[in-house]
Order: structure tokens, then sequence, then C-alpha cells
């Protein structure tokens, strides 16, 4: 039952233009358009394709799971899909399951785009291990995303509503997050503001990681400690009693 | 044993009281219908028998089975014996008809063919029609099909017949007939259309302002004074301007 499930789910996510666009293809084309502009110019000692290249790959993560895993919960919600699927005898289990494989199939082909392009481009030169253990942490990630995704989307109801937080999330998380424009050039303000994105750490972490960096430091702890704050609290909206009444 | 049993069932919106006392039964290989004016909480209570709503008091049994006790695996088994029309109904609006009873074949591990679904149902025109892109009675065919796809012992149907042309009206109610008699099926139904109470249900249950106003055998209530069905709803029912409270 699984298989079927997720066989519709691969193809309903692959049906509509907005979640493909947004998540497949804007985030390789800004890579690409980026790294034109700046393919030169050096980061504290990292090249362009070094520091964009773990940045990008994470953001396909966030706006698949933020679209199509968290914001797909409250369509299928307002439009009664989800109520006609609970009255059929498949479990939750099973609904959930496949659409976190789906999540995660989606991400992890955006991961493989990202460096096949990274590759042809701009010469990045691959190491297996490293490669292995960033793919591990950022599949941990995705665990992170998914689970604040549902706790944040779960206050939905509504469909219009949830559509526009969901655009001004991808705003705030663009330019905050230090994915194409470099935070610490910006206001104060900002950058007090990427301090309490998750996605400002997630991206901070995994670049070090998959640049084989990773240095525990305080900077570090912050980020593991902020993001385990935002993981465990989502479960614990999530675990609430007496949300689902209707 | 009765399929479903309910007493005095009571459920609000809010502060909105809108069943104020239920009391019904369905019998094995029974077709009931369930009327009421507009907002009178038909599909309230269809949806708590289907397990989907809460309620605030009362005693629901399905097959049994005290629904407030079914949890988890006992729940999801439950639901494998109840098949339903919702109202208004959805499903993923970018699945095509055919992937649709495929997806749903799967989900009640059936063995229905899916071609005979698409011949029984006339929908081989829109098989590979997105199911947002069909009207509304073609919508309602789509739900109808999923419906009958698995062999339920309960089949709950929320205005199964609003928004289908005389023929498909006609399908589907030789289609509730059939599977009454042939697998004994129990039909719990909505409909505003007094003329398939008269001629299709063998009972008939009447919610006013909450309650159970009348539950009887759609003869006996003809007997006991009435030319038709309609004209029993006409003077029993208030219209809604009479009865603004
Ligand atoms: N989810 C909800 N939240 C709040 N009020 C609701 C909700 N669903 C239904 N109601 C209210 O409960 C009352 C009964 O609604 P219900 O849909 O059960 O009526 P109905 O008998 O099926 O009407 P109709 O013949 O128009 O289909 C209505 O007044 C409706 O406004
Ligand atoms: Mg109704």
């Amino acid at each position: 039952m699984i298989a079927t499930q997720l066989k519709y789910d691969l193809l309903m996510f692959f049906r509509e233009i907005f979640y493909v666009v947004f998540s497949l293809l804007v985030p390789p084309a800004t890579y690409i358009f980026l790294g034109q502009l700046f393919k030169e110019s050096t980061y504290s000692g990292l090249s362009y394709a070094d520091m964009a290249t773990p940045s990008f790959v994470l953001l396909i993560a966030f706006t698949v799971i933020f679209f199509a895993f968290g914001f797909d919960q409250v369509a299928s919600r307002s439009e009664g899909v989800e109520k006609r699927i609970l009255l059929s005898p498949v479990s939750s289990k099973t609904l959930l399951i496949s659409s976190v494989l789906k999540s995660i199939i989606i991400t992890s082909f955006g991961f493989l785009f990202i460096h096949a392009i990274g590759f042809f481009l701009y010469d990045l030169s691959l190491k297996p291990v490293q490669l292995a253990v960033a793919y591990t942490l950022f599949l941990l990630l995705n665990a992170v995303m998914m689970t604040a995704a549902s706790a944040v989307y779960s206050f939905f109801k509504n469909m219009k509503s949830a559509l526009v937080f969901s655009i001004i999330c991808f705003q705030v998380v663009m330019i905050t997050g230090d994915f194409s424009f470099p935070v610490n050039m910006m206001p104060d303000f900002v950058q007090a503001a990427a301090r309490a994105n998750p996605m400002y750490h997630m991206n901070h972490l995994f670049i070090d990681v998959w640049n084989g960096q990773l240095a525990w430091n305080s900077s570090t702890w912050t980020a593991v400690s902020f993001l385990s704050f935002v993981f465990v609290g989502s479960c614990i909206i999530l675990s609430l009693p007496g949300r689902k009444k209707v | 044993m009765n399929v479903v049993e309910v007493q005095n069932l009571h459920k609000s919106y809010g502060n909105r009281h809108v069943l104020k006392g239920i009391h019904f039964e369905a019998h094995a290989g029974e077709i009931i219908g369930v009327i009421g004016k507009n907002g009178a909480g038909k599909s309230t209570f269809l949806e708590i028998i289907m397990t989907l709503k809460s309620f605030d008091q009362g005693k629901v049994r399905l097959f049994g089975k005290n629904i407030e006790e079914a949890h988890g695996a006992a729940l999801d088994e439950l639901r494998r014996n109840i098949s339903a029309v919702l109202q208004p109904t959805q499903f993923y609006k970018s699945l095509k008809v055919e992937e649709l009873l495929r997806l749903f074949k799967a989900y009640y591990q059936s063995d229905v063919s899916i071609e005979q679904m698409i011949a029984d149902f006339s929908l081989a025109s829109h098989r590979k029609t997105y199911f947002e892109k069909l009207s509304g009675g073609w919508k309602q065919k789509v739900s109808l099909a999923i419906a009958f796809l698995s062999k339920p012992k309960l089949l709950i149907l929320d205005e199964p017949t609003t928004g289908l042309d005389p023929h498909m009206r006609q399908t589907l109610w030789a289609y509730i007939q059939h599977y009454n008699q042939k697998a004994g099926g129990t039909v719990i139904l909505t409909t505003h259309s007094m003329d398939e109470v008269e001629r299709f249900c063998d009972k008939v249950m009447l919610i006013e302002n909450g309650r159970t106003k009348q539950f009887d055998t759609v003869r006996r209530i003809i007997a006991s004074g009435y030319q038709s069905m309609n004209d029993y709803y006409l003077q029993n029912v208030p219209s809604s301007e009479e009865s603004v409270s």
C-alpha cells in the first residue's frame, strides 16, 4: 500500500507546477546565476562553489519540505481531502511514511542535482567520505525541518493564509538564512533576525560539515542547541492533545 | 445485531447546539433515508456515524462496538466495513479518475476490477481527466464509484443523487438496490427528494430542531394518512421563514 501511495504522492508533486518551480527550478537557477557573478570570489578561504553548493542543497530541502510537505497538509485539510482519506482504511502512519519518503526522495534528488551542476560548471571536487557525512547530516536536517513544518502548519486551517505565510517565510529565509545575500553585510536588525532563523543555523552547520571544517566552537554549539530546541518544541506542539477535534 | 445504534446523541459546534437528542437504529439490510431541512444536522449526524466527527453526549454503536472506545487498529477495522459519500466530495485534485480508483482500491485492498467500475458507472470518457477538472455531477459519480469499490457492510451516502442527471440517478439507485439485495448491505442516506425516499427507502428518520421527530417505515407513515412522502414532509416540516428562532 505504501508503494502505491508513494507513487501517487510523487506523481502529484510533479504535477503541481507551483511546487516544482519553487523547489526544483528556482534554487538551481539561482545557484547557476549567482555563480556566473561570483565564481571568482572567495569567502574566508572558501570558493563560491564551496559556500553555495551546500547552501542551495539545503534551500531545495527547505522549499520541498515547507511547500510540498507542510503546506500540502494544509491544502488537503482545507479542501476536505484529508477527511475523505481519513474515512478509508488507510492508516495515518502509512500516509505519513509515504509523504516523508516522498520528501526525502525529492530533496535527495535536489542534493544530486545541485552537486551535478557544481561538478560540471564550477569544478567541484567531491570527496566520497565527506559527501557521505554531509548527506547523513542532510537527512537529519530534513527530519528537523519536517517536524518543524508539521508543527507550524498544524496551526493553519485555511489555505490562503497558509500560502501567504509560506511565501513570507520563503522571503525571510532567503534574506536571513545566508543563502544568497551575505548576512554579515546587512543591518544589525537583519543579523539579529538571522540568529533566530533556524535555517541560518542549519545552513552554517551544513556548510561546515560539507567542507569538512566543522569545529566545535561556540557558534556550532549555539546552532546545535538552537536546532535541538526547535525540534523538541515542534514535537511538543505536535503532541498537544485536542488539536484534531472537529 | 444492530448495524448502527444511536441513543440520545448531542453535538454542538461552539455554542451552537445542532443535535439535541437523536435516536436511531439500523438493522442489517435496511435502506434508511434521513430527511430534514437545510441545516437540520443531517450531514453532521452522518459524519458522526462515519466516525469522522466527535460528539458531546450520547452513545453510538457500530456493529455492536462503542465508537468512543475504538482507536487505532480497531477504528481502522470499523472503517473498513463502511463506505461513504461525503457532502461535498473532495479527492486529490491532481490525480486522474482512473488513478483515484486505483489508489482507493489499494486502500480497501479490494478485488473489484477497475475496468468493471469504469464500465458500471460510465466513467470511460473521463478516465484520464483530473479530478479538479470534472463537473460537479461527475465528481459525484467518481465518488460513488469509489464508495462501491469495497464491499462494505454499511454504506453511508450524503445526498448521493444531488447533481446527477436522471440516467445517473437511475444507475445509482439500481446499484444501491443491487448491493442491498445481493450483499445484504445496509444503506443510510440523506436526500431532499421525497420521491426517492418513497420509492427506495424502507424507513425514514425526520430530524427537526435537532431531535428525531419521527423514525418509522415509509409504509406506515403513508398509511397514517398522507398521499405521499412529499405531502408528509410539507405538512410536518415548517418552512424556514415560519421557524426563525
Ligand atoms: N464545521 C462546522 N462548524 C460550525 N458549524 C457547523 C459546521 N458544520 C455544520 N455546522 C452547522 O451545523 C448545522 C447543521 O449542518 P449540517 O451540514 O449537518 O446540515 P444538513 O442537514 O446536512 O444541511 P443540508 O441539507 O443543507 O446539507 C448548520 O447550522 C451548520 O451551519
Ligand atoms: Mg448536508
